[in-house]
């Protein structure tokens, strides 16, 4: 008897999802166009280097060429821009995840007084708004001496408390055991962080290098307030620098094509770890 | 390890434990080793003198066992940056607020004096109510383009994940780089303008109207956030068992029915976490008003960040730009306790 509900049911269910299917693709092309349509006339712009704007015969590749990428690396600071911005990035991810995850294999192993207070506080720390301490922050690096320098720009972002929260939930679930087994073949606590604990954080080490790196390649507002020379911007600064200045359009784009390209390239090859990034830190 | 390297721990805990001790009388909880660890850093005072002496080695034996002393060097550089360049600016933020700074480095104590400034001030006002304005239509916007993405993007068709690769590509294009794009876009010769003239509408005065301009803003947020969002929402969406849209709709339920009354209800927490962070983030708007309007027009734009910015560092208002930075870290945390609540209620 149960043959003739269950037929007609899944013949229900199957007919409602092929309809589906088909329609499905349509919203999401749609979006998907609309989506890619800003970075589409970012591209095409920067290749119409001395033509006037007409549309909508300006969004098609008529007078290609790379004259405002020429511009834009000879006349500009962009290759600096882009260096400055490497060094930036680069930095701080390397820094962070060592300073991170030292901290944070205290935290999951080890027993210190004040351990609990000391890691709340730090967590605590993200539900402060980033522009209440940014006064303060300039102060006390100009007074450092720090004002448009490299240290001045990387020091102050290093203390990252997501990066020691992930690292840490991450490092206690690292089996005791083998730590344990490490000390007893006679390593010191050093050489168990490093060779027994580390490699077994490969997986959130990745995911943390990409979030550190996105975040400081995309970083505005500190690298605004902190830069004083071309000479020292970072490539959003850079850019809003060229903007401002009413620099041609095709120059401008050909900038924010370079400042986006590296970006870009990394989300191809490593798109998992950027999804899961973004996703498990919660901030863009 | 050498006789050298035991010493190390010995001589950095003194500087080390203060920052640690510092939060506990407020905190109350000091940590259940609180007792045996003190012993080890009364010891540590007198280490340099006599490292021999019997009752230091003891007292380094255990810290040994438990590792007090290298744990204490392996937080040593993360506990002081974030000391210096975090804990301490945001307390120092809190105090100038009440006070005043001066570009020759001296601070003075001004009590009230700046809020008292900030809240008879009418830009304060316009600057609250802008956030609030591009908040209210910012955010439910981009939440509900993201769910209706989501939905969209739980079916298993060819393709989809080439479409949620591509939807990702605003998130991770830095905010300075989409400004430049959408400020063409919303040029009055720009594509936005062409397709509105192209099908009969005429020209929008997008970023150039005190109307208009929080809207475009919060359209483009939406192109920027809303990969993001869907990312969150479709994990939620996903984690839903099956058996529980199917079995509604075995009980005649229609499409519309199951999503109001099963789905959504379980995808609550999903959808929770992402309107927090999405009234955070707003409430936070600023690279897109820096590079796209300036604040403008006029004062049109001129949001709560905006205002920190400019009074902070275009007229080194510090203490006046510290309270309403005061401001925003208490709107901030009013969200914030607001989500705790919400989950302590829910049990999630």
């Amino acid at each position: 008897m149960t043959t003739g509900i269950a037929p007609d049911l899944a013949r229900r269910l199957a007919k409602r999802r092929s309809r589906r299917k088909l329609w499905a693709h349509l919203p999401l092309a749609l979006v998907a166009l609309l989506t890619i349509f800003p970075f589409y006339v970012m591209v095409i712009l920067s290749t119409q280097n001395g033509q006037a704007i007409s549309l909508p015969g300006s969004l098609f590749p008529v007078h290609f060429n790379l004259s405002a990428y020429l511009a834009a690396i000879q006349g500009g600071d962009v290759m600096r821009w882009a260096l400055n911005t490497l060094i930036y990035a680069g930095v701080s991810v390397v820094l962070v995840l060592t300073f991170a995850s030292f901290a944070a294999y205290a935290f999951a192993k080890k027993r210190f007084f004040g351990k609990t207070v000391l890691f709340w506080t730090f967590i605590a720390m993200l539900m402060v708004p980033y522009q209440l301490t940014l006064i303060p922050q300039f102060i006390l690096v100009a007074k450092l001496g720090g004002i448009d320098t490299y240290w001045g720009l990387i020091v102050p972002t290093l203390a990252n408390a997501q990066a020691l929260f992930l690292m840490r939930q991450f490092i206690s679930q690292v089996p005791d055991e083998l730590i344990d087994a490490g000390r007893i073949d006679g390593a010191g606590e050093f050489r168990t962080f490093v060779q027994i604990v580390l490699p077994q954080t490969k997986p959130i080490l990745a995911t943390l290098g990409v979030f550190v790196f996105l975040w400081h390649w995309n970083d505005f507002l500190w690298p605004l307030v902190e830069t004083r020379s071309p000479d020292h911007y970072v490539m959003t600064v850079g850019l809003y620098s060229l903007e401002a200045q009413n620099i041609s359009l095709a120059i401008t784009m050909a900038a924010a094509v370079i400042t986006f390209l590296p970006i870009f390239f990394l989300y191809l090859v490593l798109q998992r770890y950027f999804i899961r990034s973004v996703a498990i830190t919660g901030l863009k | 390890m050498s006789e050298r390297a035991t010493h190390m721990p010995h001589g950095r805990e003194t500087s080390l434990e203060a920052p640690g001790r510092r939060p506990l009388p407020s905190g109350g909880e000091g940590g259940e080793g609180g007792e045996g660890d003190k012993g080890g850093d009364a010891a540590v005072g007198v280490a340099a003198a006599g490292p021999r002496h019997p009752a230091i080695t003891q007292a380094w034996q255990r810290m040994r066992r438990n590792g007090t002393g290298m744990a204490l060097v392996f937080i040593a550089p993360y506990v002081v940056l974030f000391f210096v360049f975090r804990i301490g600016p945001a307390a120092a933020g809190m105090v100038l607020s009440f006070g005043s700074y001066s570009i020759n480095g001296t601070t003075h104590w001004e009590g009230l004096s700046n809020f008292h400034a900030l809240f008879t001030d009418p830009l304060f006002w316009t600057s609250l109510r802008v956030t609030v304005v591009y908040t209210i239509i910012a955010v439910p916007l981009t939440v509900v383009v993201s769910l209706g993405m989501a939905l969209l993007c739980t079916r298993s068709i060819r393709g989809i994940k080439v479409y949620r690769a591509l939807y990702f590509l605003p998130v991770i294009t830095s905010l300075v780089t989409s400004s430049v794009i959408w400020q063409w876009i919303y040029s009055s010769n720009g594509p936005a303008n062409w397709f509105f003239e192209s099908i009969g509408l005429g020209a929008v005065p997008w970023l150039s109207s005190n109307s208009m301009v929080l809207p475009s803003l919060s359209l483009m947020s939406v192109w920027t956030r809303f990969g993001f969002d869907m990312l969150i929402l479709l994990a939620g969406l996903l984690a839903i068992p099956k058996e529980y849209t199917e079995a509604a709709m075995i009980d005649g339920a229609s499409a519309w029915q199951t999503f109001w009354r099963v789905t959504l209800p379980q995808l609550r927490p999903a959808l929770f976490f992402v309107v927090v962070l999405e009234l955070i983030q707003s409430f936070q708007v600023f690279d897109v008003i820096y590079v796209m309007t300036r604040g403008g027009p006029g004062d049109a734009s001129y949001s709560l960040v905006y205002l920190i910015y400019d009074q902070g560092f275009n007229f080194f208002n510090f203490g006046y730009a510290s309270a309403a930075g005061v401001v925003l870290f208490a709107i901030t945390l009013v969200v914030s306790l607001w989500q705790r609540w919400v989950f302590r209620g829910d049990g999630t």
